[in-house]
């Protein structure tokens, strides 16, 4: 128990005694930490994008007005049979026209027109999603059939195809240049932890060697810079959370009015919270923990 | 309770630093190891500790074949014997009770036995009056008593002294000399490495002659001639 305190002792004395060092190696850490994180938002966000615009990819078929419902329903019901379609929806010619009036409700003359004609003349048409929008050409393909066709008006097919494309590239480009970024600050803390952990020790030699000579255990001589490691793991990521945070709540109002969601980067970050920051916490250990054991393990050989 | 059987010392790639070594100290001894610098003197001590290997040969210390011995194995032998260089010196930042008691807090002993304990050695070797001094407030003689006393604090059967009077005047060396006679008669086995002829010859005590990391002459109540 003793022994436990004054390792923490030592630990302690020895973080404040080196104050600048621990202050640039808490930096670069965080700064490390920093980058992974912000690859993390990038990622979510983007990833969310995508699916807000794959939603609204669909086709619409326009039937042609004199084209009974009996038939529209047959054309569903051949179409729900293809494996690539996910969803249909039915839009009777009822419910087109009162969307029609709905739609121009500000434009008297279009209305005006409309009850002119004792008839409706919109037709039904059917809304249809594919299982992925890789699978929109096979089924524009299988209407096209003329069976299908002949009754068929027009067909709106509103390929957001390039926009997903265009964002996944950014996605990846970003995601490159985040991750050299994160992986330079990752190597840049483990040159800097190791060298400080270097720098200190090398201060501390003389101890060291008067340790081991009267006697202490490797353990007892690595301990106080294994326990700063943790330390310094720790702090390390406590500082992150407190910049993340803030920068997350900076961004979320964006979020919504650019995509156009209700995703929520804060409750994101907050059901991840273990994964995200524990993993974060355990990596920055280790690399305390790799560079302060090799750094001691040549002075303790004595 | 030294024994050292045909111990060999060769630093890579030819340094012949000991050479056949044969030397059994008893129990209660004291031993000076006398010989010209670079004779292979400090190589010994070095080898009892711990800190180098011998090359060939056999090494037991109380009874313990530490030839091979294991890195764990290490700090249980350093902490049966109280070692005292000529430069190895006190930490600077920490005063004379700190470091004695410092040799106690790395061998895990409770602070209450420390705060016991290291008074009790500091009044042995007259340091006293002097605990709350740094090593830059208190003479050469004394930071060397004061290593003595941090050598002293586990009770060491067996104590090494590397010319621990290298830099002291004749005053202070006797008075260093004095001490480990008196550490000698408490029961303490005492190895002291000189080249003091002065010291040598008073002590009248048993005399190791070293040449070239060989034994050149073994005698007790030696003299330091050559
Ligand atoms: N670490 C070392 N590496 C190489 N040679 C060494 C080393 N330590 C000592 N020696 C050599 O071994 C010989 C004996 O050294 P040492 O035991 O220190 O002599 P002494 O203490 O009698 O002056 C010397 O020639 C010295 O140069
Ligand atoms: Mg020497």
């Amino acid at each position: 128990m003793s022994s436990i305190l004054r390792v923490l002792k030592f630990a302690t004395q020895d973080f404040f005694r080196n104050f600048w060092l621990s202050f640039v190696t808490l930096t670069i850490l965080v700064l490390a930490l920093f980058s992974i994180n912000l690859l993390i938002i990038f990622n979510v966000i983007a990833k969310d994008a995508i699916l807000v615009i794959e939603d609204k990819i669909n086709i619409n078929v326009y039937f042609k007005p004199e084209i009974s419902e009996d038939q529209v329903q047959a054309v569903k019901k051949y179409l729900q049979s293809l494996i690539q379609v996910k969803d249909i929806v039915y839009i009777s010619k009822e419910q087109a026209l009162e969307d029609f009036k709905e739609r121009h409700k500000d434009n008297p003359k279009i209305l005006a027109s409309l009850d002119e004609l004792d008839k409706n003349p919109l037709g039904a048409s059917l809304l249809v999603t594919a299982k992925t929008t890789n699978d929109y050409p096979k089924i524009l393909e299988y209407l096209s059939d003329p069976q299908y066709d002949s009754l068929i008006e027009s067909k709106n097919f509103d390929d957001h195809k390039l926009v997903i494309e265009r964002i996944s590239s950014i996605t990846q480009k970003v995601n490159t240049g985040v991750a050299t970024i994160a992986i330079i600050f990752t190597l840049i803390s483990l040159l800097i932890i190791f060298n400080a952990i270097r720098m200190a020790i090398y201060t501390h030699k003389d101890d060291i060697m008067a340790m081991k000579l009267l006697g202490a255990t490797n353990w007892f001589v690595q301990a106080p810079f294994l326990l700063e490691g943790v330390f310094f793991g720790l702090l390390s990521v406590i500082v992150t959370i407190m910049i993340i945070y803030p920068l997350i709540g900076f961004i979320q109002p964006y979020i919504g009015s650019l995509l156009e969601t209700d995703f929520n980067l804060i409750n994101y970050f907050n059901q991840n919270f273990v994964a995200i920051f524990g993993l974060e916490l355990l990596g920055a250990i280790l690399i305390n923990l790799v560079s302060s054991y090799w750094a001691v393990s040549k002075y303790v050989r004595v | 309770m030294i024994h050292l059987k045909k111990i060999s010392k060769i630093f890579y790639p030819k340094t012949v630093a000991l050479k056949d070594v044969n030397l059994h100290i008893r129990p209660k001894e004291f031993v000076s190891i006398v010989g010209q610098s670079g004779a292979g003197k400090s190589t010994i001590i070095k080898i009892l500790t711990a800190e180098e290997k011998a090359t060939h040969g056999n090494i037991i210390v109380g009874g313990w074949d530490i030839t091979d011995i294991k890195q764990r194995e290490i700090p249980v032998l350093r902490r049966q014997i109280g070692v005292v260089y000529q430069d190895f010196k006190l930490l600077p930042k920490k005063t004379v009770f700190e470091n004695v008691a410092f040799a106690m807090q790395v061998c895990g002993i409770p602070s209450k036995r420390i705060k016991n304990v290291v008074p009790q050695v500091l009044k042995i070797v007259g340091l006293k009056e002097k605990l709350d001094r740094y090593p830059h407030q208190i003479s050469g003689g004394e930071i060397q008593r004061a290593a003595i006393a941090r050598a002293l604090v586990h009770r060491p059967k067996i104590l090494l002294a590397d010319e621990p009077t290298g830099n002291l005047d004749s005053l202070n060396t006797k008075d260093i000399i004095d001490l480990l006679l008196k550490i000698n008669e408490f029961g303490t086995t005492v190895v002291l490495v000189t080249h003091n002829k002065d010291i040598v010859n008073r002590l009248k005590k048993r005399v190791v002659l070293l040449d070239s990391g060989q034994v050149v002459s073994d005698e007790e109540e030696g003299k330091y001639i050559l």
